[in-house]
């Protein structure tokens, strides 16, 4: 349990139209972790009962040691929290902002607050709601970063932004990141920001974690292979096939445990290789999604 | 209980609504001032103004740090902070009381002041105390409301009902006979009724806030 910055053993949360079921996950010590899901998957969901702000119907869940919901504000006193929907007072400037969050946090970092200003090119004394939206995310960045937090929670951060201002921010953040070793939790459905972040990944589809794994592992195991089938040759049987495509002669195999032994045994089966892609992050979800579908409904 | 965390909430509330509380403070004494120019139809004017002023901080002054809280989703960073939702109802509950209380008490004890001044009015401060403490109860309602629902149309609702109240139980207040035999006369007549409306309606805040606690304790889902 000690070296799980993050533990959801179990967990369920009901609402009339929407189920998160029987969800387990780990999140190690030290790690980035990518929460890839659709809108309406569950990422949200998760995070909330995350951060103890919505109960679990069942399961439990721990969170840098600490049972949540029960222990939500000793643990939150070790989280930094910054969510698409989470706003900061329009009225009030960044520096009120800042005081307000180092008269709670005791190890609020004022230099290193100081320092994120200047990265961020954040005025101080500007009023938030003269802020730009990347701006706003920007600043919501610095107040959970300067309070030196175990764990990030970083909830869709970038969604609303311009495609400027999501490269600035994801920019910021990779910069800020690359100085620290901070465990942090990233949910996005932008599969493109994930990536560059994460070093773990989590697939979520209609409330139900579909695949778990180190980033790079995805990466290496998921295959496109494109065959050329032989008059008289079968489609050869290769192991982690999650979805065929293509037509009659010229079938394209989708795999998640890509071996470059496949490419032999294809040839001995009659089939020739032409193309192994590697897949993008977005893919692999895609396919893992399309995959898991197809499996509910048969 | 963190009581730390709800003084920094506290505070919070009470810096962001600071140029409010200027402002109705402001107001009260202003309408006190009307009053207190002597003449029957200023007394009237004063009168209507300052209940309408000191109803409408109440209601601003809820609808402000609960309401806007959750429609201009400030309350997802309130929450991401170390507290959990008893501290985050304590901090409304208190916050929002002692902001009232400001102008409240500077009305009570304005007004208390002004008819124990004028020996021909004291027999009305038994009345006025019974009708400031019915402000008090309706402000503690529209909080309640707004706390359990934090929904703007309740919050409304809350506040139509508070301000019906004031006017309904004014009326029922000043023809209870044990109160209304002394109202208009030179002296304080403090009976029975008034003490027994007065000690209901103190029940009835601390039933309404203790309600509020208990309903937000099993709340499960805060966002």
């Amino acid at each position: 349990m000690n070296d799980l910055s993050v533990h959801f053993e179990g967990v369920s949360k009901i609402y009339p139209h929407f189920t998160l079921d029987d969800l387990n996950l780990e999140l190690p010590a030290g790690t980035i972790m990518g929460l890839i899901g659709a809108n309406g998957a569950g990422k949200s969901t998760t995070i909330r009962i995350l951060m103890g702000l919505v109960h679990q119907d069942r399961g439990r869940v721990h969170v840098l040691g600490r049972e949540m919901p029960r222990e939500q504000a000793a643990a939150k006193l070790d989280i930094g929290f910054v969510s698409e929907d989470m706003r900061l007072y329009g009225s009030a400037t960044l520096a009120w902002h800042m005081k307000f969050i180092r008269s709670i946090y005791p190890q609020w970092d004022q230099p290193y607050a100081e320092t994120l200003l200047r990265r961020f090119d954040l005025k101080p004394q500007q009023k938030i709601k003269g802020l730009s939206h990347g701006q706003r995310v920007k600043a919501a960045l610095l107040l959970a970063l300067a309070r030196r937090p175990r764990l990030l929670v970083l909830d869709e951060p970038t969604t609303g932004l311009d495609p400027v201002a999501r490269q600035e921010v994801l920019g910021e953040l990779m910069a800020v990141l690359a100085d620290e070793d901070r465990t942090i939790l990233f949910s996005s459905h932008n599969t493109l920001d994930v990536e560059q972040i994460s070093d773990q990944i989590a697939f979520i589809d209609r409330g139900r974690i579909i695949a778990s794994d180190n980033k790079e592992i995805f990466l290496d195991r998921w295959r496109r292979l494109r065959l050329v089938l032989s008059q008289e040759a079968e489609l050869p049987s290769l192991p982690g096939v999650v979805e065929v495509g293509g037509s009659g002669r010229l079938p394209v195999l989708v795999t998640n445990r890509f071996d470059p032994a496949m490419v032999s045994a294809c040839n001995d089966a009659g089939a020739t290789v032409q193309a192994v892609d590697p897949m993008t992050l977005e893919e692999i979800f895609v396919a893992n999604v399309h995959s898991r579908r197809e499996k509910q409904t048969v | 209980m963190n009581y730390a965390m709800v003084k920094q909430l506290i505070l919070k509330d009470w810096y962001l609504q600071r140029w409010a509380i200027l402002a109705s403070l402001a107001g009260v004494v202003a309408t006190l001032g009307i009053i207190a120019t002597g003449g029957k139809v200023a007394f009237l004017i004063g009168l209507i103004l300052l209940i309408m002023v000191i109803i409408s901080i109440g209601a601003h002054m809820t609808v402000s740090t609960i309401v806007t809280e959750r429609k201009e989703q400030t309350l997802p960073f309130v929450m991401s902070l170390p507290i959990s939702y008893r501290e985050y109802t304590a901090s409304k509950i208190w916050g929002n009381l002692l902001i009232f209380l400001v102008p409240w008490l500077t009305m009570l004890l304005g007004s208390l002041g002004m008819l124990l001044w004028s020996p021909s009015s004291r027999g009305l401060v038994p009345y006025a105390a019974i009708m400031s403490t019915e402000i008090l109860l309706s402000t503690c309602l529209i909080l309640a409301v707004a706390l359990i629902t934090e929904s703007q149309g309740w919050a409304v609702a809350a506040i139509m009902v508070g301000n019906l109240a004031v006017n309904g139980i004014g009326y029922v207040v000043a023809h209870i006979p044990g109160i209304a035999k002394g109202m208009w006369g030179p002296t304080i007549q403090w009976s029975g009724a008034a003490s027994a409306v007065l000690l209901a309606e103190f029940i009835l805040i601390v039933l309404l806030l203790g309600a509020t606690f208990l309903v937000q304790a099993r709340k499960k889902d805060f966002l």
